[in-house]
């Protein structure tokens, strides 16, 4: 079998350019309890975390464990991603500790955490690929959003109803198909109709920028990971228009 | 239960593009894996299109009509097109049958005037939600078989499904990283819907003289590939992506132990590992599919192919004609390539052209060029006790190959990665009725809906 003595001619591992050892998280903290907090945030450990949420709260308030551990560590993680240190499945397990230990210091607080924001999200009439769906209610509800899930297959008239139930700062639509993301445009049309200017995103699969930008309302979502910046910048007021002059421009 | 224990060939060498040990005639004189590589056109209608049948048999129409006489445009021999059903043209069972009669009308006209061969493949969209129904007795899969049955009528030549038993999990685990789940969702769930789904598929197809075809893993392990994606990406690691797909190998498999006969769907890039098991004509795509995602082995991916097709491509104008047109002649001329080197004695030189463009371009070109992948049927079939077992070996083959060459650089992080799931792998248990145990206690509590009773257990 003849072999290639040099492949630098046929393709180039971008992928290994600078790419080293990782230089790890910079978080940390001098009480040990606390300590073993943001290491369960930022090994994405659901097996320890309740142990430790339980042994920093014996000593600390609920909302120093929440301030100092679960979203520090979960910062952090946010930071790791961002620089490529860590993947996609990183921020997520870090997302199900954090949220396991944010449950049990909101039991001990007696409340719920006041959230960031009401966001919708729904996947596509017809379709049933709702994996993008799944990743963006996770990184919201890791930010502190309050995320209503309307799960896959969604009628428009459910989405639409829901909107005006929630009132939410955000919607968001998912689809894999061309031919199910159509749904995204009539659902614009009656929420328009009904005088509601919630920003509404739609990504995934095939869902393209032209389309998306075709009808009022929509925002086009490139990736799950942009999802809690643009529900931030609609917290902020920022509305359609702006939303899309500044994630799509 | 698992049927395969042994290989269909003697050698990775034995294995080429255009031969199959079994190959499979239907249509209008249309045989794939006889000798010569036929191209498989995927024309997807314009959003908009699919609001009425009206508006999408016509739609229908007019990209076959585009594609058929692209191919006598430019001496195309024969070619099939896969009907790969929208959401519409399954809830609507007469849309999809009422679409096969139209692009069998027409390509039987093209017989007739041009002697072109021809064939159609139905693939009936899966829209079970397994999280969320009794996937065994839903109006999905009623409506599923019933479109079955619509499109054979019509004038399928070749059912095929991308079928999504054991997603819920997968979904759940694939972007966590958790091999043990994926393990589970498509090893053995997987596994055991495709065992539920094919008996009926069969049985269709034989009621009426079309050829069961095939089932890609689409729903899964091209999922952690997509998410894979290039070498910038970050969502799934390559390695990851690699050991789902060795994985997929040996639940794909199921579909042929129940009576499939190939060529399998195109999307199935597992497909290199069950042609090495099986002897069956499989449908690949690489290059020729950049028009719906990209890849990281465009070229090596055709190496043992029969049909060469170009995934799915949305009907639109390009300078050269329609895009459906426009792939016809791209892979048009790909197959006659593949089919000069066949004639001029050369395709062993041309194969190992592909593969070495391809094998050391990241992990999942590596362990499906023909020789890896070999290893990895060879580690399914000494290991058909469970589908568990079958599946688990298969991935853990995949991880020693990638581990074993030092031509193939991972990085650190994916390498990391790779160890850690070899570690869990290695760590689980020996009998499938105890890791089914293990994971039905695990994700019951992690994932809504997910029940057990869907895949019979």
């Amino acid at each position: 079998m003849a072999t290639v003595a040099n492949y630098a001619n046929i393709f180039v591992r971008y992928d290994l350019i600078g790419s080293g050892a990782a230089k790890g998280a910079k978080v940390s903290s001098k009480d040990s309890a606390m300590q073993k907090v943001l290491q369960c945030v930022l090994e994405g450990d659901s097996d320890n975390i309740v142990d430790a949420v339980n042994e920093a709260l014996a000593t600390k308030d609920p909302m120093t464990v929440i301030n100092e551990g679960l979203i520090k560590g979960m910062n952090e993680v946010s930071r790791l991603w961002d620089e490529g240190e860590y993947y996609l499945p990183q921020a997520i397990v870090a997302s199900d500790a954090m949220l396991k230990g944010l449950d049990i210091c909101e039991k001990k607080l007696g409340k719920a955490l006041e959230k960031k924001g009401t966001v919708i999200t729904h996947t596509a009439e017809g379709d049933i690929h709702d994996l993008g769906q799944k990743i963006v209610n996770a990184l919201l509800r890791a930010n502190g959003y309050n995320v209503i899930d309307l799960g896959k297959d969604v009628p428009v008239d459910e989405v639409v109803a829901a909107v005006k139930e929630h009132k939410p700062v955000m919607v968001t639509g998912t689809a894999l198909m061309t031919t199910t993301m159509t749904a995204f445009e009539r659902i614009s049309k009656r929420l328009v109709k009904d005088n509601f200017q919630v920003p509404f995103v739609c990504g995934g699969g095939a869902v393209s920028l032209e389309y998306v930008t075709g009808y009022d309302l929509g925002v086009f979502g490139k990736d799950a990971s942009e999802a809690p910046g643009m529900a931030s910048d609609a917290v902020n007021g920022l509305n359609w228009t702006q939303l899309r002059e500044k994630w799509n421009s | 239960m698992p049927k395969y224990d042994k290989m269909a060939y003697a050698s990775a060498d034995e294995m080429i593009f255009g031969s199959a040990k079994n190959p499979v005639k239907y249509g209008r004189d249309f045989t794939v894996g006889g000798g010569y590589v036929y191209p498989e056109l995927v024309p997807h209608p314009r959003p908009g299109t699919e609001s009425t049948k009206k508006t999408l048999v016509k739609e229908y129409e007019k990209m076959v009509t585009d594609v058929l006489d692209r191919c006598v445009g430019i001496g195309i021999p024969g070619i099939q097109i896969e009907l790969e059903h929208v959401y519409q043209m399954t809830k609507n069972p007469e849309w999809g049958g009422e679409i096969a009669a139209a692009t069998k009308h027409l390509q039987e006209d093209y017989f007739r005037k041009y002697g072109l061969k021809s064939a159609i493949r139905a693939t009936i969209a899966d829209y079970r939600k397994p999280d969320e129904e009794d996937i065994r007795n839903s109006v999905a899969l009623e409506n599923q078989l019933k479109t079955f049955e619509t499109s054979a009528a019509g004038g399928a030549d070749n059912l095929s499904i991308e079928s999504v038993g054991g997603k819920e999990i997968s979904d759940y685990t694939i972007v966590r990283q958790d091999i043990r789940g994926t393990l589970f969702g498509i090893g053995v769930l997987g596994s055991l819907d495709m065992e539920f789904m094919w008996k009926k598929i069969v049985e269709i197809a034989d009621k009426y003289g079309a050829t069961p075809g095939g089932d890609t893993n689409c729903a899964q392990a091209n999922v952690a590939m997509f998410m894979a994606g290039g070498y910038q990406d970050r969502s799934v690691p390559h390695t990851f992506a690699a050991l789902t797909r060795a994985i997929a190998a040996a639940r794909s498999l199921v579909a042929y132990e129940q009576g499939a006969k190939g060529p399998s769907k195109d999307c199935g890039y597992e497909d290199v590992i069950i042609k090495s098991i099986t002897g069956n004509p499989i449908s690949m795509e690489g290059k020729t599919c950049a028009c719906a995602h990209s890849d990281l082995l465009g070229n090596l991916v055709g190496a043992c192919c029969d049909l060469w097709s170009n995934e799915a491509v949305e009907y639109h104008d390009m300078f050269g004609g329609t895009t459906v047109a426009v792939f016809a002649e791209i892979l048009g001329y790909d197959v006659a390539l593949m089919n000069t080197a066949i004639e001029l004695g050369k395709a062993k030189d041309l194969q190992q052209m592909m593969v070495q463009s391809d094998k050391y371009r990241d992990t999942h070109g590596f362990i499906l060029c023909p020789e890896n992948a070999y290893e990895i049927g060879k580690a399914i079939v000494a290991n058909n006790t469970s589908y568990y077992a079958r599946a688990r070996a298969a991935a853990i083959k995949a991880g020693e190959l990638m581990l074993a060459d030092s031509k193939l650089q991972i990085s650190a992080f994916e390498k990391e990665s790779l160890e850690s799931a070899m570690r869990t792998l290695e760590s689980l248990p020996d009998k499938e009725e105890d890791f089914i145990s293990e994971c039905a206690d695990i994700y019951k509590k992690l994932i809504p809906g997910f029940t057990l009773a869907n895949y019979g257990l």
